[in-house]
């Protein structure tokens, strides 16, 4: 049996925070918006900068989780699995990479390591020092039979908890829903973790 | 529970069955060719590229054709069960012809044309994503998620990666050579692998092996440059003997990643060196097929079982002299022995390594 204990959820106009609405943004282009959320969290990693999207969102929806739940950073090096998915893969990026040549220019070597989905997990597992499994994987929609059946199958060998994430940044939207798994129901949310209970809250927003 | 693995399956340049492959492989025989204006420039560049394979959507070919074989050495209708996912591992996908949904419309495709019980999962987890469906379907079938698992590899050379690796000055002007002292970089290749894994031995029309564990571990060090201790290497192939209650003694051979690049050998030879398996031999098998990407682990994989069939591991082609600081035991000729066991490992950017062990089933 495991349990969600913290969630939050990132779209273009608003975050929010197991639930609760946490910002709302003025409109602005995706750059902006992430640029504000960075800002927002109040730290200082020149690598962010670096980043294409699909990395930025990732990285921001992982700290909001690790403030919400500081009790993160008691695992083990070894203890956290991260376990991501998207619709579109690295699309954004790979249309940057493909622009980068096309005509006749030179192929950009740093967009073209962005040209894959799971450097997503990569850009996290070195802010945080965290050597766990690793898993990115693609579907048309949210899949949380996936979620809640892989989370408790990892979390029975040799993971304490897992952090997932669906992460989607294409055509100038934002649609990203972060959760963490735990053996215990630790902050006592309530939430035993279950593809229902997964759809319930995902929808939430 | 045991999970059983087999109906192997390889298309690559060298043939499109695991047998025709392993016959080519264990003569010695590569798929790597000089192909004229394909590089960034209009360069020269050594591929391991299919040439008979001239058709529209090569991923959605490939990823159909190897899914076939694979039904076809193994029981009637498991493929439409209920009981049976269907696992995907691919980078790019359909990449050169469809850059909007390049591997998602394929895996649509592929599950009305066969009619499957449930949509397959895609994992594009770099190049260890072979190693890591492995897992996955293992971890489903201990789990009892599901009773059978058709795991499917497949990646299509496209000038989008090509250019991309070309960016990274990590092609060689030569045909790869894993870990050898003068190693240049990769040599890009495609083709399609795939398995059957499951709980019941009696779906294999063939013999089958025992799939005993496999994991995954991050670096937590550079998105595009491996570790300089190995790290991620290291845990995952540590936890995966723990997990699998398997000794350093017992393993037969290793099948490496072994890129040809200096970076990723070196790392590999590193990690190597602190498990302490030096003496084992160790193979990388992209001499033969260049590096397949998302197929790689499949095909290496599959490649390692034919092994096991025959009891030959083959040697390291594209290796001559020692070109890593770990030394270890990189085979410059077959050998013919008695084979039980295997340890597959993968690393990838991202930080990412897998790693694998299957062994003959007692």
């Amino acid at each position: 049996m495991s349990y969600i204990s913290s969630y939050c959820h990132i779209s273009s106009t608003i975050y929010s925070v197991n639930g609760q609405v946490a910002n709302t943004f003025e409109s602005g282009t995706l750059d902006e918006i992430i640029s504000e959320l960075y800002t927002s969290l109040d730290i200082k990693y020149s690598k962010f900068h670096k980043m294409d999207q699909l990395s930025k969102i990732g990285f921001i929806g992982t700290e909001l989780i690790k403030r919400d739940f500081p009790a993160i950073d008691n695992y083990g090096e070894n203890d956290i699995a991260v376990l991501f998915a998207n619709r579109r893969s690295s699309a954004t990026t790979d249309i940057n990479f493909l622009d980068s040549y096309q005509d006749g220019g030179i192929p950009s070597p740093s967009l073209f390591v962005y040209t894959l989905p799971n450097i997503v997990i990569g850009e996290i597992s070195i802010r945080n020092k965290w050597f766990g499994e690793n898993m990115f994987t693609i579907s048309n929609h949210f899949d949380a039979n996936y979620f809640a059946n892989y989370c408790d199958i990892l979390l029975q060998k040799s993971s304490e908890a897992a952090l997932c994430g669906w992460v989607n940044v294409d055509d100038n939207k934002i649609e990203a829903f972060f959760f963490f798994i735990t053996k215990k129901d630790i902050k006592q949310l309530n939430l035993q973790l279950n593809s229902e209970k997964l759809t319930e809250i995902y929808r939430a927003i | 529970m045991i999970t059983y693995i087999g109906s192997e399956n390889i298309i690559s340049p060298l043939g499109n069955s695991a047998e025709e492959n392993f016959t080519h492989v264990s003569n010695g025989k590569s798929g790597i060719e000089l192909f004229k204006n394909v590089g960034v420039g209009k360069e020269d560049l050594y591929l391991s590229k299919i040439k008979s394979l001239e058709v529209d959507h090569k991923f959605d070919y490939l990823l159909s054709n190897c899914l076939d074989s694979i039904i076809n050495a193994s029981s009637d209708n498991i493929i439409n069960s209920e009981d049976t996912i269907v696992i995907i591992s691919t980078t790019k996908g359909d990449i050169q012809e469809n850059l909007a949904t390049p591997i998602q419309a394929s895996v649509d495709k592929l599950q009305q044309d066969y009619n499957l019980a449930h949509t397959p999962l895609v994992i594009s987890n770099a190049c260890i994503s072979g190693v890591l469906a492995m897992n996955t379907a293992n971890n489903f079938i201990q789990a009892n998620s599901y009773k059978h698992a058709f795991v499917i590899g497949a990646d299509a050379i496209s000038s989008f990666v090509l250019y991309g690796f070309q960016s990274l000055y990590a092609v060689s002007d030569e045909p790869c050579q894993p870990f050898d002292k003068e190693r240049k970089g990769i040599t890009l290749g495609e083709g399609a692998a795939g398995v059957l894994m499951s709980s019941d031995p009696t779906v294999f029309k063939k013999e089958s092996f025992e799939f005993v564990e496999g994991t995954s571990s991050n670096d937590a060090n550079h998105i595009s440059g491996p570790s300089r201790t190995g790290e991620g290497l290291y845990r995952t192939v540590n936890k995966t003997m723990e997990l699998g209650g398997v000794k350093t003694s017992e393993v037969d051979f290793i099948s490496a990643h072994g890129t040809g690049t200096l970076f990723n050998d070196e790392m590999e030879s590193i990690a190597f060196d602190r498990l302490e398996m030096n003496a084992i031999p160790l193979n990388s098998l992209k001499g033969y097929f260049g590096h397949t990407l998302g197929a790689a682990g499949l095909i290496e994989s599959a490649i390692s079982m034919q092994s096991m069939r025959n009891n030959t591991v083959v040697k390291s082609l594209g290796y001559a002299n020692d070109g890593t600081s770990g030394g270890i035991n990189i085979l410059t000729e077959n050998i013919e022995k008695e084979l039980t066991t295997f340890l597959k490992t993968a690393s990838g950017f991202g930080g990412c390594n897998a790693s694998a062990i299957i062994r003959k089933v007692k």
